[in-house]
């Protein structure tokens, strides 16, 4: 017991609690039901100072900005800086992209947040044959280093931060390194750039599982590739991102989600120490990207407990000295697959209390998700609504003006222990298998993730999780009351300008550009110092992929 | 089951979009429901669905397509199963699919849309009464 604590008194509180469950409680009348947290953990019906009564303050919790971390890990928090507003935004040809950044910054939001189209993604031109319908869809169509000047025109980039959603490595690759050179183009030196890039592994080989992918190994090295050219040359970037929030789109739960990034994060450190890293050098800057969902104290829990986890792992086995590598910072998205398509006005509200918890879980920036999120791309008016909902949480609500509020609840304490626990648990798991990197090419993960999403989807099915207007207050022929969005002409816009190009750029320097990035590849150099070159010369997306593929070759994951 | 034959199904997600969770959730739905479900993932071609289905001769297809694409890729693979001379299998559709484009797509041939938020057994006695007849 802690020294907080005395004996007798919780001997005391738990007499007392006996008897009021007992008696005023009736247990047996309502405990039919069951009661757990979304990701199944089970959830008493309260806890009292007897539940927290083996904690320690000072090791536990401690204060703000300071080890462990878990009440925040800035010693101001809120009061000192308030979290980005980072509204994701993304669509059509960067013509038009370039429009919504400049509309949501003369807005108020405070950071770019840009999202590639499906293309763009898997590392392929708008004009290919297997792209074209797909181009401008989910995202911006970026081709070549014209597509990045164009969707940063205008944009002070030496200012604010910029988030790249390149997800899989195989983009990242080649968008971030755009990015980068049309910065050294612009003038602004790399060490002045400052944002974040997403470039996780396991959203190439294990969350969008496509035929004819790179091999896990080598997605894995183009991401650490990335990670240790920013440590070298962009020191105030992030070069990535470990993508929990996408983890937790497609089926996984809380905890797998927090184990996943952190086992991810594990491994990027081992790789880059064997590359000659200290730990110290590049962990300040490995950040992470956590979803919102529906359970609130969950959820605060799950940010509490990533702090705490990171903290222990940076702490004990990699001993980091440099308190920033010790910090887990996060960026959070509210849930997509907690919105509905049906009564979509509802989303407000949900992605509202989704929003609360990531700020009682003192994340560092937040993403509103739009009310349309489940029908189509934002329209100007559901993002401006998003902005304005984070607005009004920031400026409003005053949950920002005391640090991390709910800590010392007997509940969310209880809760983040629990969460911690059993992160620890699945990540031992793992571990036990040889890392993420074997994970994956196993194929565990795939069946981890599938099999958490089944369970989801029967207990909606079921009925026994309510969701509004799917399983309970459904409206007959309801009236759609949104407009939707509709995706501006890409497609023709892109294939001009890649035609252009392609005629009036130097045929023999593309050619030297590609083949330079080839022999990278043969002699496992450090791709992303070739490929910012190789941007220059104009040479496309799909070029630099398709050569990546020749020398690696490709991979089918297995199918869930 | 007239002819005392699993029915067969193949599910596929045409284009390039990763959003690849409700395909999934509803091929391991059909397939708990005592179905012989052929997922062919992410990343298909409507002549790779088309030939798939024929190969492995289904008695349905589900296409599952969020990224709004819907109104090229459906119009793509009726007129392929119609090229094709197999316009007799069940084409049925899922995802981000706006109520006001379904007209369009059943005229085209397409048996139902299940949007977000559809329960997978609606969608299990879907099959089960329309492939009886």
């Amino acid at each position: 017991m802690s020294t907080l604590f005395n004996a007798n008194v919780i001997e005391e509180i738990d007499r007392e609690k006996d008897k009021w469950q007992e008696t005023l409680y009736q247990s047996a009348e309502v405990d039919k039901k069951v009661f757990e947290t979304l990701s199944g953990l089970p959830i008493e019906p309260l806890y009292t100072p007897t539940d927290t009564s083996q904690m320690d303050y000072l090791n536990d919790l401690g204060f703000p900005g300071q080890a462990p971390y878990a009440r925040g890990v800035h010693s101001t928090m809120y009061r000192g800086r308030t979290w980005t507003m980072r509204q994701l935004a993304g669509f059509g040809p960067p013509e038009e992209t370039n429009k919504r950044y400049k509309f949501l910054l003369k807005e108020g939001a405070t950071g770019i947040n840009g999202v590639f189209d499906y293309p763009t993604l898997r590392g392929i031109d708008s004009t290919d044959p297997f792209a074209r319908a797909d181009a401008g869809r989910g995202g911006v169509a970026i081709d070549t280093i014209e597509d990045m000047r164009i969707l940063f025109d205008g944009i002070p980039i030496d200012k604010i931060s910029s988030s790249l959603v390149t997800c899989q490595p195989i983009c990242n690759i080649t968008v971030q390194s755009m990015y980068f050179a049309n910065a050294q183009i612009r003038n602004v030196p790399l060490n002045q750039l400052a944002g974040t890039s997403q470039n996780d592994f396991l959203m190439e080989t294990a969350i969008t599982v496509a035929p004819e992918i790179l091999p896990p190994k080598v997605s894995f090295k183009l991401s650490c590739d990335a990670i240790e050219y920013c440590t070298r040359h962009v020191p105030r970037w992030n070069p990535i991102s470990f993508a929990g929030y996408n983890y937790r789109e497609a089926g996984c739960t809380a905890v797998q989600e927090l184990a996943f990034v952190i086992s991810n994060a594990i491994a990027c450190s081992e790789e880059l120490i064997r590359r000659g890293q200290t730990i110290d050098s590049f962990a300040p800057r490995l950040s992470f990207f956590l979803s919102a969902h529906s359970d609130f104290f969950e959820e605060i829990a799950k940010y509490r407990a990533a702090r705490r986890v990171w903290f222990r792992i940076m702490k004990e086995r990699f001993e980091a000295k440099n308190p920033r590598s010790l910090m887990f910072r996060f960026h959070v998205q509210t849930s997509g697959v907690a919105l509905t398509a049906q009564q979509p006005l509802n989303n407000i509200s949900r992605a509202a209390y989704h929003a609360l918890s990531a700020v009682l879980g003192g994340a560092q920036s937040v993403h509103i998700d739009g009310y349309d999120e489940a029908l189509c791309t934002p329209t100007e008016l559901s993002s401006l609504t998003a902005l304005r909902t984070n607005q009004i949480l920031q400026l409003e609500t005053r949950v920002t003006h005391t640090i991390d509020p709910l800590g010392g609840s007997y509940f969310l304490e209880t809760l983040t222990n629990k969460m911690q626990a059993e992160t620890f648990k699945l990540l031992e798991e793992i571990e036990g298998m040889g890392g993420i990197v074997k994970a994956v090419e196993s194929g565990w993960i795939h069946k981890e993730i599938s099999n958490s999403a089944y369970e989801y989807q029967k207990s909606i099915d079921s009925g026994r999780m309510p969701i509004v207007g799917i399983n309970c207050y459904q409206m007959v022929d309801e009236e759609l009351p949104v407009d939707l969005f509709k995706v501006p002409e890409t497609l023709q816009i892109q294939e001009k300008k890649l035609k252009k190009i392609k005629k009036e750029r130097n045929r023999a320097h593309a050619q030297d550009a590609l083949d330079a990035v080839a022999r990278c590849c043969e002699k496992d150099g450090n791709l992303m110092e070739v490929i910012i070159e190789s941007v220059k010369s104009r040479v496309t997306e799909g070029e630099i992929s398709l050569t990546l593929k020749n020398s690696y070759g490709t991979w089918n994951p297995p199918l869930f | 089951m007239s002819n005392g034959r699993k029915r067969r199904i193949l599910i596929a997600k045409p284009g390039l979009d990763g959003h690849d969770r409700g395909a999934k959730v509803v091929a391991r739905a059909l397939r708990n429901a005592g179905m012989e479900v052929i997922y062919a993932g992410l990343h298909q071609t409507p002549i790779q669905i088309v030939n798939a289905a024929i190969d492995e001769d289904v008695d349905a297809i589900g296409l599952s397509i969020l990224s709004g694409a819907h109104k090229t890729i459906f119009p793509k693979i009726m007129s392929l199963l119609k090229e094709k001379g197999t316009s007799d299998i069940l084409v049925f559709g899922g995802g981000t699919i706006p109520k006001k484009d379904w007209r369009e797509l059943k005229a085209l041939g397409v048996g139902e849309i299940f949007t977000t938020g559809s329960d997978t057994q609606a969608i299990i006695d879907y099959l089960n009464k329309t492939l009886e007849r």
